[in-house]
């Protein structure tokens, strides 16, 4: 696995992370105070995370291709 | 409510995580620099510090040289891989907690509810808070163990200082509930906001509620409801209490909508059955709902053989928090047990922390003051006691011998023997001033 492939797999989690605290955020902050308000830009900012996962995996699936030898490559001369 | 520095360089993280402490009421103040945090938290004393461990400008671990109480800081490091934990265990000791992405409600909790060791759980610990070996306390022991298999409601009544709320703690720890424990304490509630603190309020139920808040019954929901001081509370507001707790239900300030309440409800207060019975401090119909389960929780003076280990258990909370190695010398430990402890282990607790201020330095050992006495120690009430002139012989003794008694809680069978005297003597002498004038 190439260090970008890597890199791009430890920072994915950043956006799930945040994705998974805003929904305890939002859902503790309907249970307490019921600040619709504040819950739906809780919710804006899960779909941003989403996005920035997404932009990730795109990113993290050119690289796993990139990383992954050609067909060529892989048979040579021989083929 | 604790004091919380959070470090990371992910604003999303540090925004909606900031947010989510302050909603479980504890005061964060965050940084996503290591300057920032240097500079923000300089001289300042913190109960609890979450870091991201790599920073853009440096490790996260530079943030601890500037903080004021660092040996009794607690130390979290924010991790995307579980793999790091024991790489940074080996480097920075054991005395360090995770929290490992993606982070969740559950793990946020645990992590601040935990407040001894981050390690292994102390063995000398019953139910993880109790210390004592002697017959009272396991004779309480055996009570909480009872009782956390049921969903009876529990009254705990003991003097000030004997650790009610540690006992609560203790029942909720047996019972291993799914939701949290809740402390409130019924003295501290300002009289207009008590049913507000109790149930919880809809936004604009009155001036100045800007927000829907949750009463302690909601968030205590599965869990246990601590009310201390219970007899404090103003008799005017018990039918509301009283009202919860027969319907099991709570309806929020402006609100309109019943919620049910599902939580074990353990009360505490220092009034003695007969005084809540006799000064009215409760309702007789909300004293039987909150003492389903009535227990006793002993004076230190009646447990003395718990002293030595109760000051081994403090000693060494004192020596890990302050990375020392102070012991106690045996004479000291003498005067310590004989001493009777009026403010009970709190103040046994107090004492131990001021000896552990003043060790000696060369000795490595407690230094204990010359007078242990407190303003509120029996010494005190038993001024009066004594030999003054006019006083006849027949007074001094019965003076002494009440004295004795109360300080042993009624125990015939041991004053007898701290009077030097027999039992059936005792039994004599107090027929005799029974028949007398009572005094």
């Amino acid at each position: 696995m190439s260090s970008d492939t890597q890199r791009l797999l430890h920072d994915v989690r950043n956006p799930l992370n945040n994705i998974s605290v805003n929904a305890e955020l939002g859902k503790l902050t309907l249970e307490r105070t019921g600040d619709l308000d504040k819950a739906i830009e809780i919710f804006a900012r899960i779909v941003q995370e989403c996005r920035r996962c997404d932009e990730l995996l795109t990113q993290l699936r050119q690289q796993v291709s990139a990383d992954q030898p050609s067909p060529d490559a892989t048979t040579g001369d021989n083929a | 409510m604790k004091q919380i520095l959070l470090v990371d360089d992910d604003l999303g993280f540090l925004q909606a995580t900031t947010e989510l402490l302050e909603l479980l009421q504890h005061t964060v103040v965050s940084a996503s620099t290591v300057a920032e945090a240097q500079k923000v938290a300089a001289g300042r004393s913190f109960d609890h510090v979450i870091l991201d461990l790599i920073m853009p400008d440096g490790s996260g671990l530079h943030v601890l040289e500037s903080i004021k109480n660092r040996d009794q800081t607690r130390v979290t490091l924010v991790t995307g891989h579980p793999s790091v934990k024991s790489i940074v265990k080996n480097l920075y000791g054991p005395n360090i907690s995770y929290l490992i992405k993606p982070i969740d409600l559950e793990q946020l909790q645990r992590l601040l509810e935990d407040e001894h060791e981050p390690g292994e759980a102390n063995p000398a610990l019953h139910f993880g808070h109790l210390v004592g070996e002697s017959a009272s306390m396991h004779k309480l022991y055996q009570m909480i163990e009872r009782v956390s298999q049921t969903k009876a409601n529990v009254l705990l009544m003991g003097e000030s200082g004997v650790g009610k709320e540690v006992v609560a703690a203790a029942i909720h720890a047996a019972s291993k509930p799914r939701g949290a424990f809740v402390p409130a304490n019924c003295g501290a509630f300002a009289r207009d906001l008590i049913s507000s603190e109790l149930f919880g309020h809809e936004k604009g139920a009155f001036t100045g509620a800007t927000h829907r808040k949750a009463g302690v019954f909601e968030l205590a929901q599965e869990g246990t409801l601590f009310l201390d001081e219970i007899t404090e509370m103003p008799i005017d507001q018990q039918p509301n209490l009283l009202r919860a707790l027969e319907t099991q239900k709570v309806t929020r300030l402006g609100g309109t909508n019943t919620i049910d309440i599902d939580c074990r409800v353990v009360s505490a207060t220092n009034r003695s059955e007969t005084d809540i019975a006799e000064q009215g401090y409760l309702r007789e119909d909300l004293y039987f709902r909150l003492a389903v389960f009535p227990i006793h929780i002993p004076p230190l003076r009646q447990r003395s053989d718990d002293i030595p280990v109760l000051i081994e258990y403090f000693l060494a909370d004192f020596n890990r928090q302050y990375k020392a190695n102070v012991t106690i010398d045996a004479k000291d430990l003498a005067r310590l047990q004989a001493y009777d402890w009026p403010g009970n282990v709190r103040e046994l607790r107090h004492a131990i922390h001021r000896a552990f201020i003043m060790a000696d330095a060369k000795t490595q050992q407690l230094v204990l003051p010359d007078d242990l006495s407190s303003p509120f120690s029996k010494v005190g009430d038993s001024k009066s006691v004594g030999i003054t002139v006019g006083k006849t012989v027949e007074d001094v003794e019965r003076e002494l011998i009440e004295s004795t008694l109360q300080h042993l809680a009624g125990d015939k069978k041991k004053a007898a023997e701290m009077l030097g005297v027999s039992l059936k003597t005792l039994y004599n002498r107090l027929n005799s001033y029974s028949e007398q004038q009572p005094r």
